[in-house]
């Protein structure tokens, strides 16, 4: 008789694995009708399988779509077989897939950038509630304040760069375009939770630089000084307001903790 | 000693499709049954929507993977972070399966099967008390569908469910569908499953569609319940009297009042069934 133990190392190997079905797990196995041990442990494995791969399909729909099914599924088999979930919530299962394609040969090389923004998206779905600042927020703040002021973003936001504008091969798989080729075009999104609305939207050079300084959490002066560097005071002052304007009106920024 | 939970008539599952209705006041039903690791996120618009449907109805919560048989230490980090969400919610009961989802610290996602042992009902008893201790609530066990079953199996499933019911203080989620699905699968009678369970520990009954794949019967939850499970169900009516029940249906899901529709039936079904019992022995 096989220990409880024992009957779960072997049935978690037998259905995640592949491969030939452990024989001491399969003398334990009651044959019942038409179905073997084999046979009735392999519907587990198959249902392990096409669970997970869906879970995966469902998070990242845009590479399977550039990708194809067929090939979606023979990769996310892969990568179950290198990451097994470690996470009790089946939420987490794609956490290291962006990752895991980064090491596939793949026929586009955008597609783990692209798996990336699609991870970032599902983690700003359901992460906490933002408490937007808003502009009559930051009227109340006394001019000599603002040197030390501190903005965070929300905490429904993530920043992914990437080598290729990988916000517009996502626009273009979303409309059914899987076509192959995208030039090289380095690019950083931001995508963020305004409600319970996904965004994500390209930043230039200039606000990319600012929100990363800005995301340190440093002083908002620092994110101002850096703007400054090389040119001209005004023309950077008059950038920074706007881009503080853009990113407040898309709730970008976290309300300032009570004084 | 019995289970202690209220009778909240014919639920259904909150399902993210039916979101909608929550939006829109339009969502008549009993009460709602939640899928526990679904809501156990930071924020977003599914616990928005949990917190609308408890405000409109009771909710109940069910989890997937508490993985109560595995031989791998209880997972303190998940109990706690289902200990908050029951907080938040304050469910009528909170239930989970008689079943392992891991192992090693690994999980398949799915309920599998474990031998009925007497080495195996001392671990989930044990398992039991502990979870019901960290959650400071007594919790329902739900029967699942199974594919296989153990040579070595010493005691039959019932009365290994019965038993971890009684020696660990919990409840029972009979869940009608997969006794069906079990019994054909595995070749007992159903209706001896039903028998074999201590009846004042069956606090709330399942009923889902499954799919026949030929050699066996495959719990889909993807369809209508079918004629020999609503038949199954009367049976349960009779044994274990008025039971809240829940229409479970979690792939094609149709439109809400298809799934209302269904708990409808089941609630004649009790109406009928019980006001002939109450007839017989007036």
């Amino acid at each position: 008789m096989l220990p409880l133990r024992d009957v779960q190392l072997r049935f978690f190997a037998a259905i995640t694995r592949g491969g030939p079905v452990d024989a001491g797990l399969r003398a334990v196995v009651r044959e019942h009708g038409t179905l073997d041990a084999a046979a009735r442990i392999e519907i587990y494995a198959d249902m392990y399988r096409a669970r997970l791969v869906d879970v995966l399909r469902e998070d990242f729909p845009r590479v399977c779509a550039l990708l194809g099914d067929e090939a979606f599924s023979t990769v996310a088999g892969r990568y179950l077989a290198c990451h097994p979930s470690s996470h009790p919530s089946v939420r987490h299962l794609g956490h290291r897939f962006a990752g895991h394609l980064a090491t596939e040969r793949l026929p586009q090389p955008f597609l783990a950038d692209l798996a990336h923004l699609e991870w970032a998206r599902v983690e700003v779905f359901d992460a906490p509630d933002p408490e937007p600042l808003r502009l009559a927020d930051l009227a109340a703040i006394a001019p000599t304040d603002w040197p030390a002021l501190t903005l965070r973003p929300i905490a429904a936001c993530r920043v992914v760069s990437s080598a290729w504008p990988v916000h517009e091969i996502w626009a273009a798989a979303g409309d059914g375009d899987a076509g192959g080729t995208w030039p090289a075009a380095p690019t950083t999104v931001r995508v963020w939770r305004e409600g319970w609305s996904v965004s994500h939207a390209a930043m230039g050079a200039v606000e990319g630089e600012a929100f990363g300084i800005l995301r340190r959490g440093v002083p908002f002066a620092e994110v101002c000084a850096a703007a400054e560097a090389g040119r001209e005071p005004d023309a950077a002052a008059r950038e920074v307001g706007a881009l503080l304007v853009r990113w407040l009106e898309d709730g970008l920024l976290a309300r300032l903790p009570e004084r | 000693m019995a289970i202690a939970v209220p009778y909240l008539g014919h639920g259904v599952g909150l399902r993210p499709p039916h979101f909608p209705r929550l939006w829109d006041g339009t969502a008549a039903v009993d009460w709602f049954e939640a899928l526990a690791e679904n809501f156990m996120i930071a924020g977003g618009r599914p616990l928005a929507a949990l917190d609308r449907a408890r405000a409109h109805a009771p909710v109940a919560l069910h989890g997937v993977s508490l993985s109560i048989a595995s031989t791998d230490p209880l997972d303190g980090a998940y109990l706690g972070r289902l200990r908050a969400l029951a907080a938040r919610v304050e469910p009528a009961w909170l239930s989970d399966h008689l079943c392992w989802s891991g192992v090693a610290g690994h999980y398949a996602h799915d309920l599998l099967p474990l031998p009925f042992t007497e080495e195996a009902l001392r671990h989930v008893v044990g398992r039991v008390v502990a979870v019901q201790e960290r959650l400071g609530r007594q919790i329902l066990l739900e029967n699942v569908s199974s594919y296989l079953t153990f040579e070595h199996s010493t005691l039959a499933e019932w009365e290994f469910l019965g038993t971890v019911a009684e020696q660990a203080d919990c409840g029972i989620l009979l869940d009608v569908n997969n006794v069906h699905v079990s019994a054909v699968n595995h070749g007992f009678a159903a209706e001896r499953y039903l028998a074999g369970l201590p009846a004042d520990r069956v606090a709330q009954i399942h009923l889902a569609g499954h799919t026949d794949m030929g050699a066996y019967l495959f719990d889909t939850h993807d369809g209508p319940v079918i004629d020999p499970v609503w038949d199954l169900y009367r049976v349960a009516l009779r044994r274990f009297g008025r039971v809240s029940t829940l229409i479970e249906w979690d792939d094609h899901i149709p439109e809400l009042d298809v799934v209302c529709a269904e708990a409808d039936r089941a609630r004649a079904i009790e109406t009928e069934l019980l006001s002939a019992v109450h007839a017989a022995s007036a």
